[in-house]
């Protein structure tokens, strides 16, 4: 059995830890970048304000994620723990922004701190170091905006005993969410719900809020499946 | 369920064919030259490994030119074959035209279009899915593509790997001074750096059973992989080397095979001080004092970024079919750590040997395969 342990979702408005049910609403009183200081981070994550905004919704979600879980993180107490994104678009912002300041320099200065996030896997990579995951990373797209890859690679993934866990998700522009999937989560471990039931939610489509509501539906045994 | 190799190809520098490429790394050729696709004067270096014949900012990407070449001698795809392309920037040369052409909408949804025109020219119906993981991209297509046949999800699928010297990806790597000014000359004493190269290459995965069935020989197997992140910097390995030294670890577990049945690794080997260091420490660790063989072969045809992985699988694994393992090219004088390892002249191998190949790229990412 493959259960989804946690899910986090956040847009530029509202973040939920989904399991939990914990829905909070921060545009009132704090920006999105004002997040990094100690709402949704159990630490300080050094350099926050240097990312590219893919990576910080990424980290965002990865955090809620773990948070919902129950998962501790500690980045000098490393886990094998993988991370696989999914977007439609890879880096296609950070591409632009890249090529367009090096073209604005004369094609004389390119910046390493803006090719960085040219790589689609970079925002992954960010994540893996503030979150001490050390498991499989890797992006991987079928060219839409969907979970499905993700999570079928995930699953594989345990079943084959490449890693113990597996965060998947994915972000569009403005919005990203991950969930945390284990093999047979020890006992008296609470869950979202088992993968085979989440697959024909996240197969229909639909977006990442009401993704998130199924699953709670599916939790408390109320989904019409 | 073992994962068998059936056919590949590879567009390298070298030219098109594996045995292109084989028989240049035997002789100790180095296909990187003086770079004339861009000015560089701004740059750290000059100099890359290109494939000859391909035009900058034409219709057709630099990688679709490479992919056409590579899929028009080939002999065919199953139509049913899942699709998996590896690769760090794709089409990236597309977008430099645009931006360069002063064009403010720049297209969505490239990366379906990609896929899909790599499935039309490969033969395929499938829509493919698209694998980044930095210079480490190829390695965990492979991957996940063994993965795909041991599940059962799949009996059937076509790694796909590609990526190009263009000014975006050469300006970048200059930005961060990772460019050897001449040449890469992996684990040497006097390494300063890579050289970026471009390639073009596939190969296609069966279960045994389905390879059996269409009475293929096969040219390998993956015999297992292992990925691993290093957790610790996004540009530079670890110091410690743990991230690669688990992904090995894995690799071989994996494969259910021992250190003492590897016979040759196939190291990533880039040029840099930093990563060649990183590659030997972990050697060290897993090996302990015996000393495999080791070779790179990007001092031949440079660093070819998302495509490096795949390029030197299939170079592995016909090394396991000949028995001999080609020198590290442009190779003069080993640094302390690789001493005993890596050698400027051929050595042979034992039969029955497992292969190991390493990667690593960006991000931390790492990956190890084991090939037989």
């Amino acid at each position: 059995m493959i259960a989804i342990r946690g899910m986090g979702w956040i847009n530029k408005e509202e973040y939920i830890c989904v399991r939990q049910n914990m829905p909070v609403s921060y545009k009132d009183f704090t920006s999105f970048d004002g997040l990094s200081r100690t709402d949704i981070f159990s630490y300080t994550f050094k350099n926050f304000g240097r990312l590219d905004e893919v990576s910080k919704l990424v980290c965002y979600a990865v955090a809620l994620a773990l948070k919902d879980a129950g998962e501790a993180y500690d980045s000098n107490r490393k886990k094998d723990m993988g991370l696989i994104g999914t977007n439609a678009d890879g880096s296609l912002q950070a591409d632009i922004d890249y090529f367009r300041d090096y073209i604005d320099s004369g094609r004389k200065l390119s910046r390493g701190n803006l090719f960085l996030y040219t790589l689609p896997s970079s925002p992954l990579g960010e994540a893996a170091i503030h979150f001490g995951l050390q498991g499989p990373v890797f992006y991987m797209s079928s060219g839409q905006t969907s979970l499905l890859p993700v999570v079928r690679a995930a699953s594989e993934m345990l079943m084959l005993g490449e890693t113990q866990a597996v965060l998947a998700g994915m972000n569009t522009e403005d919005q990203a969410a991950y969930i945390v999937l284990v093999k047979e989560p020890a006992l008296g471990q609470q869950v979202l719900c088992d993968v085979s039931e989440a697959l024909p939610v996240i197969e229909k489509g639909g977006s990442l809020r009401e993704m998130a509501e199924e699953f709670l539906l599916i939790k408390k045994g109320k989904h019409p499946k | 369920m073992r994962v068998v190799a059936v056919s590949s190809e590879m567009l390298t520098p070298y030219g098109l064919g594996t045995d292109a490429c084989r028989d240049n790394l035997f002789a100790g050729q180095t296909a990187i030259s003086k770079l004339n696709r861009f000015d560089t004067s701004a740059f750290q270096s000059n100099y890359a490994a290109t494939i000859e014949g391909l035009k900058y900012h034409q219709k057709d990407s630099l990688v679709m030119q490479m992919l056409t070449a590579l899929f028009g001698k080939s002999a065919p795809i199953p139509a049913d074959a899942d699709l998996i392309v590896a690769t760090t920037k794709g089409e990236i040369d597309l977008l430099e035209k645009k931006i360069l052409q002063g064009q403010k909408h720049m297209f969505e949804n490239s990366q379906a279009a990609f896929l899909e025109k790599v499935a039309l020219l490969a033969g395929v119906n499938t829509k493919g899915t698209l694998i980044s993981a930095a210079c480490s991209s190829s390695a965990v297509g492979i991957a996940r593509a063994a993965a795909m046949i041991r599940s059962g999800r799949s009996d059937c699928v076509l790694v796909v790997a590609c990526d190009s010297v263009t000014e975006f990806v050469y300006s970048g790597f200059s930005s961060l001074m990772a460019l050897e000014k001449i040449s890469a000359m992996p684990f040497d004493k006097n390494r300063s750096g890579l050289s970026l190269g471009e390639a073009a290459a596939f190969v296609l995965l069966m279960s045994e059973q389905r390879a059996g069935k269409e009475k293929r020989e096969p040219l390998g197997e993956v015999l297992g992989w292992g990925l691993s992140d290093d957790a610790n910097h996004m540009t530079g390995p670890s110091r410690q080397s743990e991230g690669l030294i688990m992904a090995i670890g894995k690799a071989l577990s994996s494969a259910r095979a021992s250190e003492s049945e590897v016979g040759f690794i196939s190291a990533h080997g880039t040029g840099t001080v930093y990563n060649d260091a990183m590659e030997m420490r972990a050697f060290n660790s897993v090996f302990k004092d015996k000393k495999i063989p080791v070779y790179s072969i990007k001092g031949g045809i440079g660093h070819t970024m998302g495509a490096a992985g795949l390029v030197e699988m299939i170079i592995a694994l016909k090394v396991l079919r000949e028995g001999k393992i080609p020198p590290t090219v442009n190779l003069k004088e080993a640094d302390t750590e690789a001493e005993g390892w890596v050698s400027t002249e051929y050595r042979l191998i034992q039969k029955n040997s497992v292969a190991l190949m390493t990667n690593a790229g960006f991000g931390g990412i790492n990956s190890a395969l084991a090939l037989a």
